[in-house]
């Protein structure tokens, strides 16, 4: 899509044109989601906090400065509410216990196969504030200091968590590793088989009270 | 070391993560959900924008009526501009006590004494009882004592209940598939008011439907408190008034309520001699006369609604109320302390006066919950007959508020 185009999409957004709102969402819609993804737990979560950004872009629409690019301020906003969206969660997610990430082996980090996917279930995986922090840090290029400011903690806590998601992600690497040498594929389908056989439990939860509210 | 393979990590992610091209396929129901919220968005404006145009125009019309009705009433009263002692009037809603007749001017009034009470100068009229005391019928009725009672309406509680495509929270596995495939997804919507399993492809059969309920009679109660100001023939001198009362209404078409109720009202006035109608003589004539009545105003009222969007309706109504007088005492002022002549009279008995008030209203309401409503209503009350002992033309404007309870909320879809 051209400047131009961008241009008048974004006037026609101005005037609530509900049909220039609709082009707008669809051609953001994948940017707007990866981000939106990598913060959230899962798509549907993702697609909400999604929603909340462009309803905040449709709604300040007119405080948007033409001159800057519109990507950039329209990820400010998708990494604003998502950390807003669970800045409530956050706090909890701090007291859960550390395991045996620790003792994890540094492999070799080489190219291992691993795609878009794998690398997003695996950053979903960790819990809350991990998930956050290594967002802000490693792929948004946030300092720590700038890190605990947003999520209103303290740098310390913020490298602390870092070195907590990575430690998990290595894990969880070296686990696809694992699984990926005994089957003689890396694709994510079977990493996700192995992830849904650990979270067996938790399907059980959803589908009984799906029964309870029918 | 480490730090070279912790950057390595933090690299492997943000190079696969940081600007995915359209790995996450475009779902029409995100886009749905999203619209939802946009129109829910821009309904709250709406009414910001009508509310005051609407409520502009209903207070307008109030205005146009009160000020066409009391200037009528104005210039009846006193053509000449001069003040009448006594005016013959038609005898235009006599209460149930039939009554005397006026006394005609003509009789010799100048030479009778001012007796302790009216008895000596009442001239029965068609009334075959010889009345000893003045009866305060409202016999030889002349004048409307004008009456305020608001009106409640309770207006259908519009809903729109769009059933919301929520996401259920459920664990998704395999990120790739989904990325590709437009999928069919079945919403366990946290704000499904049907409780319905909705699938996105049934969302415009579902806005048919919606659109397309029927009509349901909707049934309240209203406790309401009015203060008004009282005033004969204008409002050029008024008085403090003040009602209370409890009023029921029941929708019967879409738009139209129908209320009625009891108000207790205390409605004090004030005004000049000559629009005071007595068969008593008066020696020296008061200059002026105050007035303190209470009544029970029981009105009949037609409400149509003309706005209706979230909580706010809006509805212009009008109707007829009667009323049964409780109480009237009227307290004679004179020009000079040395003029003698009786200073007050308590009608003793109590009258009934049917359909004597002509209502005009606007009413506002604002749903602060499924039950609970605040309501405004702005009033004019203005007099088509002749209503108590002395016969003036009340008129009365106010704005009454109050609590609607909403008897069939519960079957509120």
């Amino acid at each position: 899509m051209s400047e131009e185009e961008l241009h008048k999409l974004i006037g026609g957004c101005i005037k609530q044109d509900r049909k220039c709102q609709k082009m707008l969402y669809k051609v953001f819609y994948g940017f707007s989601m990866g981000i939106c993804l990598r913060y959230a737990g899962n798509r549907d979560g993702a697609a909400e906090v999604m929603n909340q950004g462009f309803f905040k872009v449709f709604t300040h629409i007119e405080s948007y400065d033409v001159s800057r690019p519109f990507k950039a301020w329209l990820g400010k906003i998708m990494r604003n509410v998502s950390i807003d969206f669970y800045r409530a969660n956050l706090k909890m997610a701090y007291t859960e216990d550390l395991d045996k990430a620790e003792h994890v082996t540094d492999g070799e980090l080489v190219d291992r196969n691993l795609n878009y996917n794998d690398l997003l279930a695996m950053v979903q995986r960790l819990p809350q504030a991990y998930r956050t922090v290594f967002n802000l840090f490693a792929i948004d290029g946030y300092s720590h200091d700038e890190i605990g400011e947003m999520l209103n903690i303290n740098a310390g806590t913020s490298k602390s968590n870092l070195h907590k998601a990575r430690q998990k992600l290595k894990q969880m690497i070296s686990e696809a590793d694992i699984s990926g040498q005994s089957t003689k594929y890396y694709n994510s389908v079977d990493y996700n088989t192995s992830y849904v056989a650990v979270n067996a439990v938790n399907m059980n939860g959803v589908f009984i009270n799906k029964g309870i509210r029918e | 070391m480490n730090k070279e393979k912790d950057e390595g990590l933090d690299d492997l992610f943000k190079k696969k993560l940081e600007d995915p091209v359209d790995q996450a396929g475009f779902r029409e129901e995100d886009w749905g959900s999203l619209e939802k919220m946009l129109d829910q968005h821009k309904k709250p404006r709406g009414i910001v924008y009508w509310l005051p145009i609407l409520s502009g125009v209903a207070a307008l019309l109030l205005l146009f009526f009160g000020w066409w009705f009391f200037n009528g009433a104005n210039n009846e009263h006193s053509p000449s501009g001069k003040p009448v002692a006594v005016i013959n009037h038609k005898i235009g809603n006599p209460g149930k006590n039939g009554g005397p007749a006026r006394q005609p001017a003509t009789q010799g009034s100048n030479k009778i004494p001012a007796p302790v009470n009216y008895a000596g100068n009442l001239n029965p009229g068609n009334s075959s009882t010889d009345n000893k005391t003045l009866t305060a019928s409202a016999d030889g009725a002349r004048r409307t004592t004008g009456q305020v009672k608001p009106e409640i309406k309770d207006t259908i509680i519009t809903r729109s209940n769009e059933t919301l495509l929520s996401k259920s929270y459920r664990p998704v596995f395999d990120y790739e598939q989904m990325a590709i495939q437009p999928l069919q997804i079945i919403d366990l919507s946290k704000r499904n008011t049907n409780g319905a399993l909705v699938t996105s492809t049934d969302k415009k059969s579902i806005k048919k439907i919606n659109t397309k309920r029927p009509f349901v009679p909707q049934y309240a109660l209203t406790i309401l408190a009015a203060p008004d100001i009282n005033g004969v023939g204008s409002f050029q001198q008024s008085k403090v008034g003040t009602n209370i009362g409890l009023q029921f209404s029941a929708d019967v078409l879409k738009k139209l309520t129908v209320t009625t109720g009891a108000i207790y009202s205390v409605k004090p006035y004030i005004t000049a001699f000559e629009n005071y109608h007595t068969p008593y003589q008066f020696q020296w004539n008061p200059t002026n006369v105050t007035a303190d009545c209470r009544m029970l105003d029981i009105p009949i009222n037609v409400g149509y609604q003309v706005f209706n969007k979230h909580q706010n309706k809006l509805s212009i109504g009008t109707g007829l109320s009667s009323y049964i007088m409780l109480h009237e005492s009227y307290k004679f002022n004179y020009a000079s302390p040395y003029i003698t002549g009786p200073s007050s009279y308590t009608v003793p008995n109590s009258n009934k006066y049917f359909f004597g008030v002509l209502n005009l209203n606007a009413t506002y309401q604002r749903q602060l919950n499924q039950k609970v409503g605040l309501t405004i209503q702005p009033y004019v009350k203005l007099p088509l007959t002749n209503i108590g002992y002395s016969q003036v033309r009340l008129q009365t404007t106010g704005v009454a508020i109050g609590l609607s309870w909403n008897l069939n909320s519960s079957s509120t879809p």
